[in-house]
């Protein structure tokens, strides 16, 4: 069903990841993700996955929500290595056979590609899952408020972020009631060819369409009427501040972000 | 002997296998005759809803069977899609599903899928349309530009043009105002009579069904609470209670009336018919 593709995967829980100061957590999600990037050998990357191992301890979020997660990419995981092992030439030759040929530089490259993946997988899907879609807007919202002097509308495509997201499900659960409503109705969706497809959506695109702009009518007078006007003078029910546990993970995230500088310099690159 | 919808032993769970998983049907038994009108009641997440989408099959029992017209659903395909033409399915809020460019065309959706002729389409269209009471000009609008009450009225066309056997209907009345309610209801009475179609209507309005329905089906979380004639469930005020529900108020003026000690009747479902009952009580008590 359509209602299955989760979206916006907040688990919720109090952990120390949860409990950070998004604007910290987004801004270190960025850092470590461009961190992922510098490491040039096996060493280094190591260390990175320790510190990924490390987040999802300290998040709370069971290992099998993470797996879930890894899951999408697996086609992308087993293309790169496909690709990395049998293009990739250089070093011992382990096996060849009429054009195709496996080496040591195929093999390593498959293997440090597929892990950097991973990692960069489980760090990204780690900031939604301890980051609840509203805060996640908000952040950007604040981190990018100094471009106010070159007058962009933060706030409005903050806004309109936030209310976007808020209205997935919503959209979702329509879609379902349109479809079942046509369906009754003796609407073929399941067989037939592209074409007969594609003309099938039309009695379910149009009232969702027509629904949607009610919906967002009807929301833009529920907020005139509740005073809103953009994001002149608007205070916020929840402060974001920063403490002391925002402060010792960037020091962590530094300090990995060291070992990984010094890892890299004293072994010997492998990509 | 065959039924027009037979359910045996269905239940049906929503997001199976996860923590989120809801028992909206237990073990279901159900039959409805040929040429009933029957109505569900049930408070709000009893799984009417659910119940009904599985007439047509639009969910699939995760156990038990669904037998339209003496034939099991989980057959095949096609047994499958006669169904969704044999049990004609209207939905809570139907205005929803339409789309056309013209009230006609929508209409004609239904019996279009049914690859009728277009002089049959045609044909099906006016009738469906002069019997919801949709004026021929508003035919050529488009459907967005009606009126609430409209737009609903040619929704349930769209379904009455495929001339299912049976006729099913989510809450065909919610958010109307108490004019256009009534018209609903008694075209629905009416659709019964001059048809003879099976028909069954989902609502949560007790008066509602009293008024209308031969048989007043009770669902309470998942399961038939009470079935029977509508006299025979109304008699049970204090169990409909504990179930979120409640007899009509004229109902329940009555019941009190008899437990305080005065000889009247506890199966007064209309406002009309106890009011006829006290002017009379009043009357004899005068003279
Ligand atoms: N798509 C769905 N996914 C998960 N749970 C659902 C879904 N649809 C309904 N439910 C749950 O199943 C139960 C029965 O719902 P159903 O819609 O059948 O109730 P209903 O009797 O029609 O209620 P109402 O009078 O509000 O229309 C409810 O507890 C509801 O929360
Ligand atoms: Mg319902």
């Amino acid at each position: 069903m359509v209602r299955d593709i989760t979206f916006g995967q907040y688990y919720a829980g109090k952990s120390l990841l949860h409990r950070m100061d998004p604007r910290m957590k987004l801004i270190l999600t960025f850092g470590m993700i461009v961190a992922i990037f510098i490491c040039h050998n096996f060493y280094s990357l190591a260390l990175m996955a320790l510190f990924a191992a490390a987040a999802v301890v300290f998040s709370g979020v069971p290992a099998k929500m993470i797996l879930k997660s890894i899951k999408p990419v697996m086609v992308i995981l087993a293309f790169t290595a496909i690709l990395n092992i049998f293009y990739t030439k250089g070093g011992e030759t382990y096996f060849e056979w009429w054009k195709i040929s496996v080496t040591e530089k195929g093999v390593n490259t498959a293997l440090f590609t597929v892990i950097r993946i991973i990692v960069l997988v489980v760090i990204s899907s780690l900031l939604t899952y301890t980051t609840t879609p509203t805060m996640l807007t908000d952040a950007i919202e604040r981190l990018l408020s100094p471009l106010k002097i070159f007058h962009v509308k933060v706030h409005t495509l903050a806004m309109m972020m936030t209310l976007a997201l808020r209205f997935i499900p919503t959209l979702i659960e329509e879609i379902e009631r349109i479809m079942n409503a046509q369906k009754a109705r003796g609407a073929d969706l399941e067989s037939g060819g592209l074409i007969h497809r594609a003309k099938a959506l039309v009695p379910i695109f149009i009232p969702l369409m027509v629904s949607s702009f009610r919906r967002a009518y009807e929301l833009a007078f529920a907020m005139t009427c509740r005073c809103y006007t953009g994001g002149n003078g608007r205070t916020r029910m929840k402060q974001m501040k920063l403490h002391a546990r925002d402060f010792i993970t960037l020091f962590v995230c530094l300090a990995v972000v060291a070992g990984i500088i010094v890892l890299n310099h004293f072994f010997t690159r492998i990509i | 002997m065959t039924y027009p919808i037979e359910l045996r032993n269905v239940s049906y769970y929503y997001s199976p296998g996860t923590p989120l998983q809801v028992a909206a049907l237990k073990n279901i038994n159900l039959k409805i005759g040929e040429g009933e009108l029957a109505g569900i009641i049930g408070h709000t997440g009893s799984g009417k809803s659910t119940l009904i989408s599985h007439f047509n099959g639009l969910l699939r029992p995760v156990e038990g069977s669904v037998i339209i017209d003496g034939e099991d659903l989980a057959k095949d395909k096609e047994t499958l899609r006669a169904a969704r033409f044999k049990v004609g399915l209207c939905f809570q809020y139907p205005e929803a599903q339409l789309f056309e460019e013209t009230v006609a065309r929508d209409i004609a959706f239904g019996p279009k899928n049914m690859k009728l002729s277009d002089e049959e389409i045609n044909e099906r269209v006016k009738k469906a349309a002069e019997f919801v009471g949709l004026k021929p000009e508003l035919l050529e609008k488009s459907p967005f530009d009606l009126s609430g009450g409209e737009k609903r009225r040619a929704a349930i066309a769209g379904v009455m043009a495929m001339e299912p056997k049976v006729l099913v209907l989510d809450e065909p009345a919610a958010g109307l105002d108490p004019g256009g309610k009534n018209e609903i209801l008694s075209m629905i009475s009416e659709y019964k009579k001059r048809t003879g179609c099976t028909v069954v209507l989902v609502s949560h309005s007790m008066e509602d069904i009293a008024s209308v329905a031969d048989r007043v089906i009770v669902m309470n979380a998942g399961t038939i609470a009470m079935d029977g004639t509508v006299d025979e469930v109304f008699s049970h005020s204090a169990e409909l209670r504990s179930m979120g529900l409640n007899v009509p108020e004229i109902t329940r003026i009555f019941i009190r009336l008899r437990e305080l000690g005065y000889d009247v009747p506890a199966d007064v479902y209309s406002v009309e018919k106890g009011a006829q009952i006290l002017r009379e009580m009043i009357r004899r008590r005068s003279v």
